[in-house]
């Protein structure tokens, strides 16, 4: 039998407890033992990012990293995003509104990591954009939607920091 | 807002004064649970008392096994079940698959045809223990020499991949259309070339999923999982299990992608028997990545090429011959052998090419087989003919873009039918053409070019053209299997059912895949009865309620579903007229839907709005008309008009529409590396009235990526032992951002005569063009050197090795 532990970590603000296998990988542990399958699995050898989340602020690739590892972690992942009234998050709402989705599939890892690009570069140019996204592979859109959505998000984003530091 | 394309279209069969949704930019559907990690995808599904599977699979391109011993697998705790090969083949027919009679079990039986072939299949408690058990798994193989080289295995040479067969050619037909010969022989210019396409697939982010539950009492077959169309998995189930349909039901949940792959014929009945020596428990398999690269039937079109043009001093192409010999695995399973068909139907593109003949071939080699990917076989064809041109263009002296505008069909020669039987429903190539030649600045271009080659820069352009046909019919898979396929139907059917208060479902046969189809069945339904577009919700049937349908195959849902959608909504205003009649006191044909109420002809005083039509219609059953049920529900099911079998030579009208591109290339390549930039692409594409621009922007863009790909990055390697050395995918090389150029997209619309909208299928997009386009202006660039690329990829170290090669000949 494996050898098992437990897992504490704080994910989209809550407090989740659980025992797992010390050889489960952190996305199968959101997945199956959260329950959280928002989050993606595509390629298991990190390269295509869908399963990107956040944690502590910064996007990391869960298929590559085991659970135990982010035992005490604050984590973030695209359940976290969208106010529980059903408000989109104003990045959702851009890629709704510049189609920067097709199958959705390799969505939620972009949108995490463009969190936390928009978090640290509030006006990334185009090449910064495209820089953050080459750890993601879309094979839908072929990117350029993407971009044109990100480049909405933070224009938005922007501006709402702007209207809430002059309030 | 633009302005609707619809409000200029005569025939266009809306009741309504101003389209509101059709022809914009409408919200998707789908996005808000995609958007919210909210979808649910086959891998979240999850039942009470689920087991997962893990498959084992042949090392060896090609052993014999001699024994399995899966005792300590089955012995290991938390296993519930072992399948192999013998049991597979006791219960079970080979896969699905025309021509027929070319295919294995589901599990390899007494030898393994591929490395990566099935041979053991573990259900077990969890996907962990499930994978621990394969390692317990003692196969005893003896290693065979394995078939990898095409033209050997199509020239009778090296070992048989199939057991029970005397060769590995699955199929071989040469089709003639029109006096090559004569062509040939009285030609002022003749150009060839021989090439090589490497395979390439689809790669959806989501890989293959299926959860399969047998029931032992009622004898019956559950299936989820990431379907892509009930209909396309059905007969391959029924053929192998000997089920009865009325045995089966398939539930299909949104694909994260699908690109042509999600059929996975094979994995759905290895499922389906482990499922049933479980005794009720469901068990799901959720394919990993590198299974995909190496274990499903998804690879596609492998082809050596030898092409000729025949040519008239004044560029008029008379004649073109090409031979494709598709090297292609181990199987021909289920409809994927079709891809090496295909190119018979659009055969000369966009130009009036009197005589061609196609020789074609699908050999069995010890590879991964192949499976249906996007653009279905046309890609390798176009970058084949393409660079046809552009060789004629450059003996004759003549510019690549004249060339092509003297070869042109005319814009009033439509329909018309190419030699192999096709209709081209319309079309304006030349307008195409100058609006791309225009936007693009072609003039200065070539000087920028010139300029740059004075500098000793590697510059090239290309200006290339393609159709895509939209929906190609049931009659192109009679070419391979007439026994099976002696039909001309492809339907896809809605059912269309609306509540006492005007609200609308439609029911349509296949889930989410990307394409966004079920947003524009909300908006042509929005506007055919003006409601809101939230008063229309989508369901997706599973196969127990689903119309006929195929789903998203072969860039036919604009037409295909456009064309049911419509059919629907007026069968559906046909029954609420009949109903309006009664209420308005009015003869049924003198009543007519008009924005959004019933109203009478030359009285419009005296009308119904439809949510009160439909609310009497329910509720005042002693009103109904003889014959009108208090149903206001309908199902149609739409089939491509005019089609018929294909005749003896192969000629049919394939096709339904014809969506035509030109794409202008402009690129560097880097002299010491090889290593290609794109500095400018520009497309223009004309699928006629945009249902939803955004979304049609978004395939195209998409497919355009996918054709970089095929052109310079992603290519299956095999050695010389059938191992496949690209099994992930920092092997397999897709386009990132990074590699995917900004491109200027411009639009044409002329509208299909024949479909309900006037839309054409533009699905399978710029994979047309795009791989066809880049070759072209690499060769254009490294014409100056003498040196020419035949081979897709044209990954750097091929160009530098080109490079290398002819700077040290003499």
């Amino acid at each position: 039998m494996a050898v098992r532990q437990t897992v504490r970590v704080r994910v989209n603000g809550l407090e989740r407890v659980a025992e797992t296998d010390v050889r489960r990988t952190l996305v199968d542990f959101l997945r199956e033992d959260l329950g959280l399958t928002g989050t993606h699995v595509g390629c298991e050898h990190g390269v295509c990012g869908a399963c990107t989340v956040l944690m502590g602020g910064q996007a990391v690739r869960a298929c590559i990293m085991l659970a135990v590892q982010a035992d005490g972690a604050e984590l973030l992942t695209v359940e976290g995003l969208a106010s529980p009234d059903g408000t989109l998050h104003p990045i959702q709402e851009a890629f709704r509104e510049k189609h920067g989705l097709q199958c959705g599939f390799c969505t939620p890892g972009i949108l995490m990591t463009t969190c936390e690009l928009l978090a640290s570069t509030p006006s990334p140019s185009t090449e910064e954009i495209k820089d953050w996204l080459s750890g993601h592979l879309c094979r839908c859109t072929g990117y350029q939607q993407i971009i044109e959505s990100i480049q909405l998000a933070a224009t938005r984003m922007a501006s709402d920091q702007m209207v809430l530091s002059a309030q | 807002m633009n302005a609707n394309p619809l409000s200029e279209l005569p025939q266009h069969q809306l009741p309504i004064s101003q389209p509101r949704y059709v022809g914009q930019d409408v919200p998707r559907i789908e996005d808000p649970l995609l958007l919210t990690g909210r979808a649910e995808f086959g891998d979240n599904i999850h039942k009470t008392g689920m087991l997962h599977a893990a498959i084992l699979r042949s090392p060896y391109a090609h052993a014999r096994i001699r024994g399995i011993d899966t005792s300590r697998a089955e012995a290991l705790p938390g296993v519930a079940a072992v399948l192999v090969g013998a049991e597979v083949k006791a219960q079970s027919r080979p896969v699905f698959g025309i021509p027929e009679g070319w295919t294995g079990h589901a599990l390899a039986v007494e030898k393994t045809h591929w490395a990566g072939e099935p041979v053991a299949i573990v259900a077990a408690e969890d996907r962990y223990v499930a994978e621990d058990a394969l390692e317990l798994i003692e196969v005893d193989y003896e290693p065979l020499e394995p078939m990898v080289n095409a033209l050997e295995a199509a020239d009778g040479k090296g070992p048989v991949v199939l057991e029970g067969k005397d060769t590995n050619v699955m199929y071989a037909r040469k089709f003639t259309f029109g006096d090559v010969d004569t062509a040939f022989a009285e030609a002022d210019l003749v150009v060839n070339e021989d090439s090589r396409w490497h395979r390439s697939a689809g790669n959806p982010i989501e890989t293959c999923v299926c959860i399969a539950r047998w029931d032992p009492f009622d004898q019956s077959l559950t299936l989820e999982g990431s379907h892509r169309s009930p209909l396309l998995v059905m007969p391959a189930l029924v053929g192998a299990l000997g089920l009865s349909p009325t045995q089966i039901r398939i539930y299909t949940s949104p694909l994260g992608g699908s690109f042509g792959v999600k059929t996975f014929a094979r994995y759905v009945i290895l499922l389906s028997l482990l499922a049933k020596k479980l005794g009720g428990r469901p068990v799901k398999w959720t394919e990993d990545r590198i299974e995909h690269l190496a274990g499903n039937s998804s690879h596609a079109w492998d082809r050596h090429h030898n092409a000729a043009m025949a040519v008239r001093q004044d560029g008029t192409i008379t004649a073109v011959r090409i031979r494709a010999m598709d090297d292609f695995g181990a199987f021909g399973e289920w409809l994927g052998v079709g891809q090496i068909v295909k190119p018979i139907t659009i055969f000369p593109g966009c130009y009036r090419i009197p005589a061609y003949e196609y020789d074609c071939a699908a050999v069995l080699t010890n590879k991964v087989p192949q499976g249906p990917y996007r653009g279905f076989g046309l890609p390798s064809h176009y970058w084949v003919l393409e660079q046809l041109v552009d060789l004629a263009a450059e003996k004759l002296g003549m510019d690549r873009a004249e060339i092509r505008r003297k070869n042109f069909i005319r814009r009033d020669e439509f329909p018309y039918t190419i030699p192999s039987g096709n209709v081209y429903d319309s079309g304006d190539y030349e307008a195409g053409l100058d609006l791309l030649l225009e936007k693009a600045d072609y003039a200065a271009l070539k000087e920028q070019q010139a300029a740059a080659r004075k500098q000793g820069r590697l510059v090239g352009l290309s200006v290339v053209t393609s159709i895509e046909p939209g929906l190609t019919g049931t009659p192109m898979l009679g070419l391979l299997s007439p026994r099976m396929f002696s039909r001309t139907s492809s339907p896809e059917g809605m059912a269309l059912r609306m509540d006492g208060f005007g609200k609308m479902i439609a029911q349509v046969g296949f889930p989410w895949g990307g394409q966004s189809q079920h947003t524009f069945v909300r908006q042509i339904l929005a506007d055919y009865f003006a409601v809101k577009a939230e008063d229309v919700q989508v369901v997706v049937a599973d196969s127990s309620t689903m119309q006929p349908g195929m789903g998203p195959v072969s860039s036919r849902i604009a037409v295909a579903l456009g064309g049911a959608v419509v059919g629907a909504a007026k069968l559906l205003a046909e029954k609420l007229g009949r109903v309006a009649a009664v209420m308005l006191e009015a003869d049924p044909g003198d009543v007519e839907l008009k924005d959004g109420a019933f109203q009478v002809r030359g009285a419009p005083a005296r009308s119904a709005p439809v949510p009160q039509v439909a609310g009497f219609m329910l509720a005042r059953a002693d009103k109904l008309p003889e014959g009108v049920d208090g149903n206001p529900e309908v199902s149609f099911v739409w089939n491509p008009p005019d089609h018929y079998l294909a005749d003896e030579q192969g000629r049919s009208h394939y096709g339904v529409t014809a969506t035509s591109a030109v794409h202008l290339c402009m690129l560097e390549v880097d002299h010491g590396t090889g290593q290609v930039e794109i500095l400018r692409y520009v497309m223009v594409d004309d699928c006629g009235v945009r249902l939803n621009p955004s979304v049609v922007r978004g395939q195209l863009l998409g497919s355009l990526a996918q054709g970089l790909g095929n052109a310079l990055y992603e290519e299956y390697v095999y050695d010389d032992q059938g191992q496949l050395l690209t099994t992930t995918y920092m092997d397999y090389l897709m386009p990132t951002v990074m590699e995917v150029p900004v491109v200027e997209e411009y639009e044409q619309c002329t509208p299909s005569p024949v479909t309900s909208l006037g839309q054409k299928g533009v699905g399978e997009g710029a994979l047309h063009t795009t791989p066809a386009a880049v070759r072209c202006a690499i060769n254009d660039a490294l014409h100056p050197l003498g040196v020419h690329i035949a081979e897709a990829p044209a990954t750097p170290f091929r160009i530098w090795s080109a490079l290398q090669a002819a700077a040290t000949s003499p």
